[in-house]
């Protein structure tokens, strides 16, 4: 015959055998978590406050190297460039993948295809697609100058050879290689809209402008904030591309703070410099953010 | 539970035996050097290093580490600062030199290198508060490679060791515009897009430049040439070579260009494109580089030029029961037997003037006095003078580079910028 007393300690075992697999479950996950990303962000800000080689120890040197950003013009480029990129790409991929998804979320024939097709630069190599744009931009005989002389332009841009140009040129690239995947985040977003909302507005004779404004836009709200402290990140992280396309150049021109880390940090070894101006991008991605989720959250109110 | 218990205990003796049979092999047994090169497959050098040094030592193994061709220093960094480094590491060039030896990761081999002969150049590169710590192998030095089909086809006469900057200029335009005529769409050279190709002749060639001087008007005149040869068309653009990726192994073993100014590497890879079919098959030769002045031109003279040496640095974790044995391959490394079998490679040794017999009857080499002049005479500067600021002041260059081949930046703006990022952002430090 069985106690009350003996259920619970059955019940007891139960508990902690399951709570001892969940861990089980959870630590090597978390560990990794722990060592591999909590550990090294932390080092990271440590290490912004020292003069380090990587060989042997930092030497602790306070604000120094936040002192030393202050009056590095190479920074403040980087951070401006940084900046343009941001300010262009984000809205302009917004934009951009908003239209995709909205022109793909009719029942065409082939829309699957189309879909595929949008979200292929997504997938792509970032090598092979910077390979390719550059040949597209190339000034002397490239594609797109071809086709701007052929309709009239005497002295079309050198794209990414031309300082001015060429901040353009990739953020042009940039958009493209991520709309695919914003489209179909859009996407996503635009199923959850209930049908009966457009057929309301639609016995009310709402014009499809009246729709978009009143129906999906805020019914993307969600979705649209979502995305934009993605891209927002993503913009301000932007490294990979602007490495394979233009290392930085003609000049500084375009050179943005990752790759400014990577420069001091792996071709100078100046690990604590690099770190510090690890924390500036941090520092500016989380402000950033943080404004974002408060305007947000202001607007939901 | 027995089941798990007995595995566990078989894999805890599996790990111990193991352990001590690796201990065993390193007292007693024959010493294992490892030492780092990168893409194995397509450089031969290290295997030849490696077995050419096992055939005098058969004592001692070396065991190759492959690391990224591209990505080699970061790698060594990360690997040295892990512990994790091989025996032997390359000083691929003089760039990094300083963080390896200001780090402390590099063996003091003085010993060695005072038993080397005379004839290995580049020694000076490693040598810092009276000690050394790399023994060069190879020692390449940049020099004109030129085509001697397009020239005959332009009807132009093949360089004689007498050019300056000026005459080379004039040739390129010439070749080109007599290339043209013939329906030959070949230019007359190409300069290819790394920053060496102006401002390595530009620091090498210029008496009392100095690039921790931050003063760089010295470049001024080299990207005169170079801009005007763009604007000539004898040339490709600094822009359609860079968006095009042009790589200068086609643009010359293609002969799309009829001359080249390129490091003596270059020799041992055009050898092994024209015998695979990489590259067409033409009869070349190489020249010296153009000089500065007339004072250096001639075979009566020495021509000035660059190029950083390639050594070999020993890790300092290295076992104490290894340190003999790794000394003795950068001494075999550097000796006259190592450089005859670089250059039965195609590969150009540290003692040049033991080696030129060798790397003048390989298949396709050319055979004429004046490519064995430019292969075994020369005095080669260093490309990057070892100090504390190489690296970031080459960065600032190379900012410059871009900016006025691409036509973004006049030179005199250029050049202003880079002395004042210079003096703010790297020497006042």
């Amino acid at each position: 015959m069985t106690t009350i007393a003996d259920t619970r300690r059955r019940r007891g075992r139960v508990v902690a055998r399951n709570t001892a697999v969940g861990w089980s479950f959870l630590l090597p996950n978390f560990a990794g978590f722990v060592i591999l990303t909590m550990v090294p962000v932390g080092l990271l800000f440590y290490y912004a406050f020292t003069e380090w080689d990587v060989f042997g120890g930092a030497t602790w040197t306070g604000l120094e190297n936040f002192r030393q950003l202050a009056r590095d013009a190479s920074f403040w480029t980087a951070l401006r460039n940084t900046l343009y990129y941001a300010a262009f790409h984000i809205p302009l991929t917004l934009g951009v993948s908003l239209g995709l998804a909205l022109l793909l979320n009719r029942k065409l024939r082939g829309v699957a295809f189309f879909r595929t097709v949008a979200f292929f630069p997504y997938i792509t190599s970032i090598v092979a697609i910077a390979q390719i744009w550059n040949m597209l931009f190339s000034p002397g005989f490239g594609p797109v100058n071809e086709v701007l002389r052929w309709i009239g332009v005497d002295n079309p841009p050198g794209w990414t050879t031309s300082a001015d140009a060429s901040m353009p040129a990739v953020i042009v690239v940039g958009t493209w290689r991520y709309m695919g995947y914003y489209m179909l985040l859009f996407l996503a977003g635009l199923q959850t809209i209930p049908a009966q909302l457009y057929e309301a507005a639609l016995v009310d004779g709402a014009s499809a402008w009246q729709r978009f404004r009143a129906v999906t836009l805020p019914g993307l709200r969600h979705t649209t904030f979502f995305i934009t402290v993605l891209l927002t990140i993503e913009s301000f992280k932007v490294l990979d591309l602007i490495l394979v396309m233009t290392d930085g150049g003609p000049g500084q021109s375009t050179l943005v703070l990752s790759q400014y880390i990577f420069q001091k940090g792996f071709e100078e070894n100046q690990f604590g410099y690099a770190s510090a101006v690890s924390v500036v991008l941090f520092a500016i991605c989380f402000v950033v953010t943080v404004v974002q989720f408060v305007v947000n959250k202001r607007r939901s109110a | 539970m027995k089941r798990s218990l007995a595995a566990l205990t078989a894999l805890l003796l599996a790990l111990s035996a193991s352990a001590c049979s690796g201990d065993d092999a390193e007292e007693s047994g024959p010493v294992t050097l490892t030492l780092a090169g990168w893409s194995l497959a397509t450089t031969p050098e290290f295997k030849t290093l490696a077995d050419g040094f096992r055939a005098a030592h058969p004592d001692i193994a070396v065991e190759l580490k492959e690391y990224d061709a591209a990505n080699y220093d970061t790698q060594m960094i990360a690997d040295l600062a892990a512990g994790k480094a091989p025996d032997i590491y390359v000083q691929k060039n003089l760039k990094n030199f300083y963080t390896y030896q200001n780090g402390k990761q590099l063996l003091d081999v003085s010993d060695v290198a005072g038993k080397l002969g005379s004839g290995v150049g580049g020694l000076s590169s490693y040598q810092v508060d009276g000690k050394t710590w790399a023994i060069p192998y190879r020692q390449d030095s940049w020099v004109l490679f030129y085509n001697k089909a397009l020239f005959d086809k332009a009807g132009v006469k093949h360089p004689d060791g007498s050019w300056t900057w000026d005459d080379y200029a004039t040739v390129a335009k010439e070749l080109t515009t007599k290339l043209k005529a013939a329906g030959d769409k070949a230019l007359g050279t190409y300069q290819h897009t790394w920053q060496s190709t102006s401002q390595g002749f530009a620091l090498g060639q210029t008496a009392g430049a100095d690039l921790q001087s931050g003063d760089f008007g010295f470049l001024k005149p080299y990207y005169e040439k170079a801009l005007d040869l763009q604007a000539a068309g004898a040339q490709v653009s600094f822009g359609d070579a860079t968006t095009n990726s042009l790589t200068y192994q086609a643009q010359f073993g293609k002969q799309s260009a009829a001359m080249m100014p390129m490091g003596t590497w270059y020799i041992a890879t055009l050898l092994s494109q024209q015998a695979k079919g990489d590259a067409d098959t033409f009869a070349w030769g190489i020249a010296p580089a153009p000089q500065a002045t007339k004072s250096t031109t001639g075979t009566a003279a020495t021509p000035v030029t660059f190029a950083d040496p390639t050594g070999l640095g020993i890790n300092p974790k290295i076992s104490e029961s290894k340190i003999e044995a790794a000394k003795s391959f950068l001494a075999y490394a550097a000796s006259a037997d190592a450089a005859k079998a670089l250059a039965g490679i195609g590969v150009t040794p540290a003692d040049t003037a033991t080696a030129a017999d060798t790397i003048f009857t390989l298949k396709g080499a050319p055979t004429d006095d004046l490519s064995k002049f430019t292969f075994t005479t020369h005095d080669t500067k260093p490309e990057n003078p070892v100090s504390k600021y190489t690296a970031p002041l080459q960065n600032i260059l190379k900012d410059l580079h871009t900016a006025v081949l691409s036509g973004s930046k006049p030179i005199d703006a250029a050049i202003t910028e880079a002395q004042d990022r210079a003096k703010n952002e790297v020497l006042s430090k």
